[in-house]
């Protein structure tokens, strides 16, 4: 293990202890100021670097802010840069101040040297002082005339800096339409390019309330530019081609004609030394081709290559990305790399990570023809050190297992790992054996012979206990002893602290009862006691709701726990085609590294979440979000419409079910006495004209009657239903916040996984709405974000509640307050809305 | 794009931060990404190069010791933070001849200015290290003492590069070089897996032909091979034409001045590896008896060097003592074993012997050791590839041409 982080460095002792150094500084550099003398220069970089290393590890010396600006006057360029460099970090704390620097920077752009002046002009631009703007135009726009490509390449970029400061001073200088006449005529192709991301970055912006943005927008996709960007694209530099290249994978050509023509231009671009230009246009292939199946397929045999060069020439970082896309293409077109398997063999020094994007690999591409190669290699990494990469092999053989025909020769690799002696090789093949029987019980007679000596001593993951418990359960009449080994099980029971074990258990004593009745009743009595005992909530249900079964008739018990099974043909995949088209429509970027697509984990509005202002007086402002979010929110409306037909009730009640307002009642053993006949279950359980109480179940349900049950459950409180359509403009909510006065006030944490999701304030939006509470406005900036909800009581007299809810994501602290129609209801509401708030994430 | 660098020391702490865009993204970042290493178990090198933070999404990379990190809060091809992290790594170590801590906090004042021209606004801008040297010039002693000569303290030069005005970006036009020669490098990795029986798994090529030129005007080179069929893929300097290499199989170039990586190549299905090693454990009754025996496979031709042999004890091996007829065997800390063996002598086979006690309770070895070998043969590149001719025009004098080879082990594996 490293140390712990230090970044708090300015109290550690070998840091300039405060103020005493600074104002040395100070004092030397004021010294310096005027002076013309011979060493004048080096004394003034020795103290600059000081200030600089200073500024580097977070000691604020921001207050040396005017003797900088002071010593500034020199020809030195070292100096000039280390004195932007100042500038640049502290000017926007210091407007004032930085009105000091507009003289000597304005200056410099007018210097003789190219290289001042670029330099002058990129810190001029960086400045980002928004009462200074005026400063900035002039300067700009000559640096745009400028003869030097290197200054007007400065200037180009410069012109985004300013748009950021400033939308309206740039626009108004018409700086916009200037790039684009650059970018149509500059010979130089890093101003073109520079001219190309400024002017994307600008119209995008400016598209939302501009029409003609919008058509700008357009044009930048129209014919001849693209034309005329990709006649020229050897000229640019690496990661202007990667620019150019992700505009023209959005273009979309008139004809197939013009789509070889493309193709053939940048064919040799997948021979690009960097990494980001093949991906980018291996991009432009795949969208060019997707409507041309057959061109398509011989897109996938022209990347192939580079792409595998990629992945094994980089290094691990990079071979982690392009591994990324890799898979996403084999889901696309498995049989592609099926010979190439051998470029995804482990090699044992690769970090992890790029290890498991291998075995996902491998376990994509492996059919009739590599299997046997492929499970051979992976049953090398079972025996890896690396312990998580021999878990994640093995659960690679059981996968290429459940999706091959000839599964022989696995299974026996499989049963040879269980004699590996391992117990995490063990736990992991007793998961996967359990698949394998699931969807090819034939092969139940070899698994279980060997599945029957494991001693469940060794087995103790939970997962891989439940395995062996339901394989037990499953196959009791082909293992003699499944009977005792569960009995021994079930009398271990307090040592068992997962919940999952012990519904399995339950759920495997019942099989084996029914299949083996006389050897199984002691344990199955000692199961359900112990499980009605079970102070977890899922475990004393499935326990009461076995026993009932009993209680209510054998055979149908019988049907329902141990029911004849189909063969599992397929299990079910944890992404839809969906999801993975629309990350393959966003190939090269980062959906593909998360597995996810964009809109799942990044906000449309993540930079423009303006801040909210504490008044309400803003929200008109604010209307946006709210419209935004209401079709999503009718969408949803209609959704439970459907539902409400069928079950209003628990619908309604689901999200309060799950709150601390229900508690399941403890079992209570003083209350012993009263319980068998007053057990007001039954009476639930019990349809009419069937009768109530079977009398012969078997005597071990007798002796757990004798211990009797007092479950009968508290009142709950009677539950707070939400309008799930509720619908509230932003005028009245304004008017109901400024009436109302704050019936509830809370301050609370959060779970950290919360507060990652939060790093997309939509995501916690939609997650409300799914509770029925809806969202108004919301805003802010990471580390803090505002949201303001409402909600709506169901049913008569129709009452608001409303929520002003603000969230620091560094402290994971919440701050709630509550302000509602009908006060008393506020208390209820609070509750839910923090249980609902808790599941975020989730 | 790019908002944020950050570069982070392997204690955590920040070495320095360069801002990108006006948007500043907080240093309290760093904090959230060392916390988030230490969950992940500390080991830096095994970190995910991409990461979603709860406000950005963080690319970083690990180089000897030093944590390149850069945020983002944009959709962006991964690739092109990935890729451009390394070049940051590349240059900056270049220039200040290694990359560690110290080195860094000395010579900051350079990291600033390569920054500042590699990339403007967070959109990478220039990574070619041939323009950058010209622009910027790196910290080395000739400079030093040109200072102290000339007075003249500026490392940066005065000019500005015209390299972005030709039309060849990697080449300005009027160079000048006292010296008129051109070496070529052959430079082979030889990547292979092979198993306990002495089966080849895997065995792979992966070679670069690196250029020094020191050419003065514009000269135009073209390199052919003899057998070009032989490469699988391959990849190339911006500075290679390619029609004539898809018609003809040749590398038709203006080279950059200076040291350059002219193109990278693959070479598949290797059929003959150049050594054996041949591990064998036998496991009774609570330990294990290892040996290990290395000879020559294959003749490459040529003497093959520095052989090492590496090796991670499994975790259940409580303790280990080995002993060697030839080199040296060392046990360090995090129970790795490097056998040192050198050049193979000609009057007997390198073997290791040793015996490994495993923990109490276990009977036999089931982990089993990977071996990892190291080598290297001057002279030769193994995947065959022949370099025919060397062709320069433009040029009024025919320069000096050299050629050499080298092969090394890259990843050569052996399994046990």
């Amino acid at each position: 293990m490293a140390p712990p982080p230090q970044f708090q460095r300015s109290s550690s002792p070998s840091q300039p202890s405060g103020k005493s150094e600074i104002s040395d500084l100070k004092l030397q550099l004021r010294q310096l100021a005027g002076s013309r003398a011979p060493g004048a220069d080096d004394a003034k970089r020795e103290l600059f670097k000081k200030v600089i290393s200073h500024m580097t590890v977070g000691v604020d010396v921001s207050s040396l802010f005017s003797e900088m600006v002071m010593c500034s006057a020199t020809s030195d360029i070292v100096l000039k840069k280390m004195c932007y460099l100042y500038v640049g970090n502290y000017a926007k704390g210091n407007p004032d101040l930085a009105l000091l620097t507009i003289n000597f920077l304005q200056r410099d752009c007018r210097d003789e040297d190219p290289m001042i002046r670029g330099l002058a002009l990129r810190s001029l631009c960086s400045l980002r002082v928004t009462n200074l703007v005026e400063y900035l135009v002039g300067p700009l726009g000559s640096g745009l005339k400028d003869p030097n490509a290197y200054v007007r390449t400065v200037a180009a970029m410069g012109v985004l800096k300013l748009y950021h400061i400033s939308a309206s001073a740039c626009v108004d200088a018409d700086f916009p339409s200037m790039l684009k006449r650059l970018m149509l005529n500059d010979p130089d192709s890093q101003v073109v390019a520079n001219c190309l991301s400024s002017l994307q970055e600008i119209w995008s912006a400016e598209a939302n309330t501009s029409e003609e943005a919008a058509r700008e927008r357009e044009a930048l996709l129209s014919k001849p530019l693209v034309y005329h960007l990709l006649n020229r694209i050897k000229e640019f530099n690496e990661w202007a081609q990667c620019l150019i290249l992700d505009l023209i994978s959005n273009y979309i050509p008139s004809d197939n004609d013009e789509i070889f023509d493309i193709m053939n231009l940048l064919e040799d671009r997948l021979q690009h030394a960097n990494g980001a230009v093949v991906l980018g246009t291996i991009k432009v292939f795949l969208h060019l081709t997707l409507s041309m199946a057959d061109v398509h397929q011989q897109v996938y045999e022209r990347i192939k290559a580079p792409l595998l060069t990629l992945m094994s020439s980089g290094s691990p970082e990079q071979s982690y990305a392009v591994l990324s896309h890799l898979h996403l293409l084999v889901m696309r077109a498995p049989v592609l790399f099926s010979s190439d398997y051998k470029h995804f063999y482990c090699q044992y020094s690769e970090p992890s990570y790029v290890k498991k994007l291998k075995l996902e690999m491998l376990t994509a591409i492996a059919n009739e023809s590599n299997t046997y190669e492929i499970v051979t290699e992976l049953c090398e990494y079972a025996a890896n050190v690396d312990v998580s990469i021999a878990r994640e092999a093995i659960r690679a053989v059981g996968k290429i297992a459940l999706q091959q025909y000839d599964v022989n020769a696995i299974v026996d690799r499989l049963l040879q790992f269980l004699e590996m002696e391992k117990d995490y090789v063990t736990a992991e093949t007793l998961v996967l054996v359990k698949d394998l029987l699931r969807k090819y019980p034939q092969w139940s007679h070899d698994c279980i012979a060997v599945v029957g000596n494991i001693s469940s001593k060794n087995v103790q993951e939970p997962k891989a206990k439940s395995a062996l418990i339901w394989m037990l359960g499953e196959y009791s009449q082909d293992m003699p002893e499944a009977p005792y080994i569960l009995e021994n099980l079930i009398d271990n029971w307090d040592d068992e602290h997962s919940s999952e074990v012990r519904l399995h258990l339950l759920t495997a004593v019942m099989k084996c009862f029914f299949k083996r009745p006389p050897e199984t009743q002691n344990a199955l009595g000692a199961a359900l006691a112990a499980g009605l005992a079970d102070f977890r909530q899922d475990v004393h249900d499935r326990a009461l709701f076995y026993y009932r079964l009993l209680q209510y008739d054998e055979s149908t018990a019988e049907r329902v726990v141990n029911p004849p099974k189909q063969a599992v043909s397929v299990f079910a995949d944890t992404q839809s085609s969906e999801l993975k088209d629309r990350i393959f429509d966003e190939f090269n970027s980062l959906s593909v590294i998360y597995q996810k697509p964009s809109y799942m984990f990044t906000g449309k509005e993540h930079r423009g979440l303006t801040d909210i202002s504490e008044e309400l007086g803003n929200l008109s402002v604010e209307a946006q979000p709210a419209a935004e979010a209401l079709p999503a929110q009718i969408y949803e409306a209609n959704d439970v419409d459907l539902l409400l037909s069928t079950s209003e009730k628990e619908e309604v009640r689901g999200p309060v079910n799950n709150s601390s307002a229900y508690r399941a009642p403890d079992y209570d053993s003083t209350t012993a006495a009263l319980v068998s006949s007053q057990v007001p279950l039954e009476a639930d359980l019990s349809i009419p004209g069937l009768p109530a109480y079977n009398p012969q179940v078997s005597s071990a349900i007798d002796d757990l009657l004798g211990l009797g049950l007092s479950v009968a459950p508290t009142p709950a409180p009677p539950p707070l239903a939400l309008n799930p359509k509720a619908a509230l403009d932003p005028g009245s909510f304004q008017r109901k916040w400024s009436q109302l006065a704050i019936s509830s006030s809370q301050e609370f944490c959060i779970e950290p996984r919360a507060v990652v999701a939060l790093a997309t304030p939509q995501t916690l939006l939609r997650h409300m709405q799914g509770h029925h509470i809806q969202c108004i406005a919301s805003g802010g900036q990471p580390p803090s974000f505002k949201f303001f909800f409402y909600a709506q009581r169901a049913g008569q007299p129709p009452s608001f509640f409303l929520v002003e809810c603000l969230v620091n994501s560094s402290s994971a602290r919440v701050q709630v307050k509550i302000k509602a129609d009908d006060g008393a209801a506020a208390g209820d509401f609070s509750a839910l809305f923090q249980a609902a708030l808790s599941k975020f994430g989730e | 794009m790019l908002q944020c660098i950050f570069i982070i020391s392997n204690s955590g702490e920040v070495i320095l931060e360069k801002q990108l865009q006006g948007h500043r993204a907080d240093r309290s970042l760093c904090n959230w990404f060392w916390e988030y290493a230490m969950t992940q178990g500390g080991e830096l090198s095994q970190l995910l190069p991409v990461i979603a933070s709860p406000t950005h999404y963080l690319f970083q990379i690990f180089r000897e010791g030093i944590i390149f990190l850069a945020c983002t809060q944009v959709e962006m091809p991964p690739l092109m933070g990935t890729e451009f992290l390394c070049r940051v790594a590349d240059i900056i170590s270049d220039y200040l001849g290694g990359l560690n801590e110290d080195l860094i906090k000395d010579n900051f004042v350079i990291v600033y200015e390569l920054l500042d021209e590699m990339v403007d606004n967070g959109y990478p801008l220039i990574t070619e290290p041939n323009i950058l040297r010209e622009m910027i010039s790196p910290p080395n002693i000739v400079s030093k003492m040109l200072s102290v000569v000339t007075g003249r303290s500026s490392n940066v030069s005065t000019t500005l590069p015209v390299a972005t005005q030709s039309c060849a970006p990697w080449r300005k036009t009027d160079i000048k070089n006292s010296g008129n020669e051109v070496y070529v490098n052959l430079v082979e990795e030889i990547d292979a897996i092979v198993r306990s029986d002495g089966n080849l798994v895997k065995c792979e090529i992966y070679g670069e032909i690196q250029v020094d030129s020191n050419l003065s005007g514009y000269p135009d080179l073209t390199l052919s091979f003899a057998n070009p069929t032989i490469l699988n893929d391959v990849r190339f300097h911006p500075c290679i034409r390619f029609r004539p290499w898809e018609l003809y199989q040749l590398l038709s170039f203006v080279p950059p001045n200076g040291q350059f990586k002219l193109m990278s190549y693959r070479v598949k299905k290797l059929k003959s590896i150049p050594i054996y090693v041949k591990p064998q454990l036998i496991s009774s009754s609570g330990s294990c008896r290892m040996t290990v025996l290395v000879g020559t496979r294959n003749d490459p031709g040529k003497p093959i060097d520095s052989i090492t042999i590496e090796f991670h004890l499994p975790s259940c091996v409580t303790s280990a003592d080995f002993t060697s007829n030839h080199g040296t065997v060392n046990i360090l800390a995090d129970k790795r074993c490097s056998w040192s063996i050198g050049r193979i002598p000609k009057d007997k086979a390198p073997s290791l012997t040793g015996n490994l006690v495993l923990e109490s309770g276990l009977s036999s070895l089931h982990v089993c050791p990977v071996l990892q070998a190291k080598f290297k043969i001057m002279g030769v590149a193994l995947s065959g590839l022949q370099i025919d001719r060397l062709d320069v025009k433009n040029m009024p004098t025919q320069p000096y041409k050299g050629f050499r080879a080298l092969t090394r082990a890259g990843e050569y594996e052996v399994r046990s």
